[in-house]
């Protein structure tokens, strides 16, 4: 009779479960994904740089768990390949800036990294915690919040992909790069439309018109990152056409040269309608930043968090 | 999973920790809130001063080391402004001479890591520092500049406390802007040295600013420090670094109190304070309640919002 009550109990868990499960099928990232596909002016995305950097050290777990806290959509983080073809997060080549240890990355195993701790914000000692993998990052982050990869281009995609197949989060990860289309198609040929790809418009592309059309013909990227120093910079002008042609644009408000000014630091010295809401009012889908919490904050209040259900 | 029991609880689980996330940002939405709302209440520097001299009240004072140096560069204006705003009760600061004699606020000796700059600080003058911009926490920069003490003196001036670090072997230059700005009152001085040096050394300025001993408790002398201090200067608070939470020392704080002088600790990192840091209050704020059990009535922080939330739910900051 026990055994049988038992029994009972256990189908009644596994129905529950299903139903629940069925419920919760449109992940987070899922949905993100989705507004990246189809951007649109009642969600605006907002990227954290290095994860929330402020809160605890740069390019750390806790800095990109607290990104999911506070709810950002996708979180930037570099990665580089250790001397024994580990991919860990770091952002300079070397661990002296960001750890308490000394050497390049690539010349250090990841059992050498594992032993270093990472430094918070300004140098401060005193956190006990490990420089991640990227493993580690997607294991934490699978159906949580995205992952934009920055340092990967012409170099470190195919170990980055393999990790992601592992982890099964290949749509959850978006890799970006500086390079055209016929260097990333000539080395990576068919491997780049099986990722989420996103070229970066930087302000020295020679030709953007050239390098977005070439792109455009070839992968037909959903999403482009976009710098320009100043209003009259060529890149400007090429957001017009994107939006045009309904594709998502990123735009980086971390310093002067990357946004004509309209950074983070401006949101908070003059007032975040005066850059935040003027990137917005020229077209950025989504808005990288330094300052997470205060431009989800500013989305919430202008009505630009409005999911799509 | 060798059950079948073990894999729909961990289904269950997983269905379950997404509600969790929800309850996360709804808190972090409150605290927020909270936030917003003590940073409109600036604390009057009187009521400062009177609870730095009190030993004996439970209300516990908080130092922000560097300033607020996640939300802005360390040692900048701004970052001595969100103190302000967040209701940090002193700012902690470090003071160093250019060439030319300006008296500017800078924790290393060379501006490379802060600045846009590069140089040992007594090399440079003050004329090419004001060319330059500070950097943020992850070395980039940013619009605000390198101030002076007096800049930054006179935004303390009646709002907050201030600790000057670095200030000792400058303090008759630092002291003249301390009078120029009429900041004595909110002025606090640290040396790890016995009493007799500081009274030859710094004996015109006793009566004139805050000065406190930093006594090293892994030194055997320890208490003896303490007490040549208590029966000559008797001054308004001791900073004690405490290596092991299981020092006999700690035990001495109670009876420091009630002879009339505060005990201050570092929250900084585990060498300071047995273990018991900022760091690992992120995890668990309760951490800070070792502070409190071993009556520690100031601390210095890293994590100034964390601790004054902490510290203002158990009423002991106001």
């Amino acid at each position: 009779m026990k055994k049988y009550f038992k029994r009972v109990i256990l189908i009644g868990l596994l129905l529950i479960g299903f139903l629940l499960k069925g419920q919760t099928d449109s992940t987070r990232t899922s949905i993100i994904l989705d507004h990246l596909k189809n951007p649109s002016k009642d969600y605006i995305l907002a990227v954290s740089h290095r994860g929330d950097w402020r809160y605890a050290p740069e390019n750390s777990l806790p800095a990109i768990q607290r990104c999911v806290d506070l709810g950002v959509d996708i979180v930037e983080i570099d990665v580089r390949l250790t001397k024994d073809g580990h991919l860990v997060a770091m952002h300079d080549k070397t661990v002296d800036r960001t750890t308490n240890g000394k050497g390049k990355v690539n010349d250090l195993t990841l059992e050498e990294i594992k032993l270093l701790r990472l430094k918070n914000a300004c140098g401060a000692r005193g956190s006990r915690i490990q420089v991640p993998t990227l493993e580690e990052i997607m294991n934490l982050t699978k159906d949580k919040i995205m992952i934009n990869l920055d340092k990967v281009e012409g170099e470190t995609v195919k170990e980055a992909y393999a990790i992601l197949k592992k982890t099964n989060t290949v749509n959850q990860a978006i890799f970006k790069g500086r390079e055209t289309v016929q260097f990333m198609r000539s080395k990576y040929g068919d491997l780049l439309d099986s990722i989420v790809y996103m070229p970066i418009l930087i302000d020295n592309t020679e030709n953007p018109v050239k390098f977005v059309e070439d792109y455009n013909k070839n992968l037909s990227p959903f999403a482009y990152e976009v710098t320009f120093e100043t209003e009259s910079s060529k890149n400007f002008k090429q957001i017009a056409m994107l939006k045009r042609e309904g594709v998502f644009v990123l735009n980086i408000a971390l310093w002067d040269a990357l946004v004509a000014g309209h950074t983070d630091e401006m949101s908070l010295l003059e007032g975040p309608d005066n850059s935040w809401g003027w990137l917005i009012e020229n077209g950025a889908n989504g808005i990288m930043t330094d300052r997470p919490e205060e431009l989800l904050s500013y989305l919430k209040l202008k009505g630009f968090r409005k999911l799509k259900e | 999973m060798k059950h079948p029991i073990s894999i729909i609880f961990f289904l269950c689980f997983l269905t379950f920790s997404s509600c969790k996330k929800e309850v996360k940002s709804s808190q972090i939405t409150q605290i927020r809130e909270e936030v917003t709302k003590t940073e409109k209440t600036v604390a009057p520097i009187a009521a400062l001063i009177s609870n730095l001299e009190d030993s004996k009240d439970n209300q516990v004072i908080v130092v922000a080391h560097r300033g607020d140096w996640r939300n802005a560069p360390e040692n900048s204006l701004q970052a001595i402004e969100n103190c302000i705003k967040m209701g940090v009760d002193m700012v902690e600061i470090d003071i160093r001479e250019t060439k030319d004699g300006q008296l500017v606020l800078m924790h290393d000796e060379t501006i490379d890591r802060t600045t846009t700059g590069s140089g040992k600080i007594s090399d440079l003058t003050w004329e090419y520092l004001q060319t330059l911009q500070l950097r943020d926490g992850i070395g980039h920069e940013t619009p605000h500049k390198i101030p002076t003490l007096e800049e930054a003196l006179n935004l303390c001036k009646d709002k907050i406390l201030v600790n000057l670090d670095k200030s000792y072997s400058i303090f008759d230059k630092c002291f003249q802007i301390i009078e120029k700005t009429g900041t004595q009152n909110q002025v606090v001085i640290k040396g790890a040295i016995p009493y007799q040096q500081v009274k030859s050394e710094f004996g015109t300025y006793l009566d004139n600013v805050f000065f406190m001993p930093i006594v090293r408790l892994k030194e055997p002398n320890s208490r003896e420090i303490v007490d040549s201090y208590l029966d000559s200067l008797q001054p308004v608070a001791f900073e004690f670094t405490v290596p092991q939470d299981t020092i006999k020392m700690i035990e001495y704080f109670d009876d420091i109190r009630e002879a009339g002088s505060s005990v201050w600790v570092n929250s900084l990192w585990p060498p300071h304070n047995g273990g018991h840091d900022d760091e690992k209050a992120v995890l668990d704020p309760t951490i800070y309640d070792w502070f409190i059990e071993n009556d520690i009535d100031i601390i210095q922080t890293d994590r100034p919002k964390l601790l004054i939330e902490y510290l203002r739910s158990k009423e002991l900051h106001k």
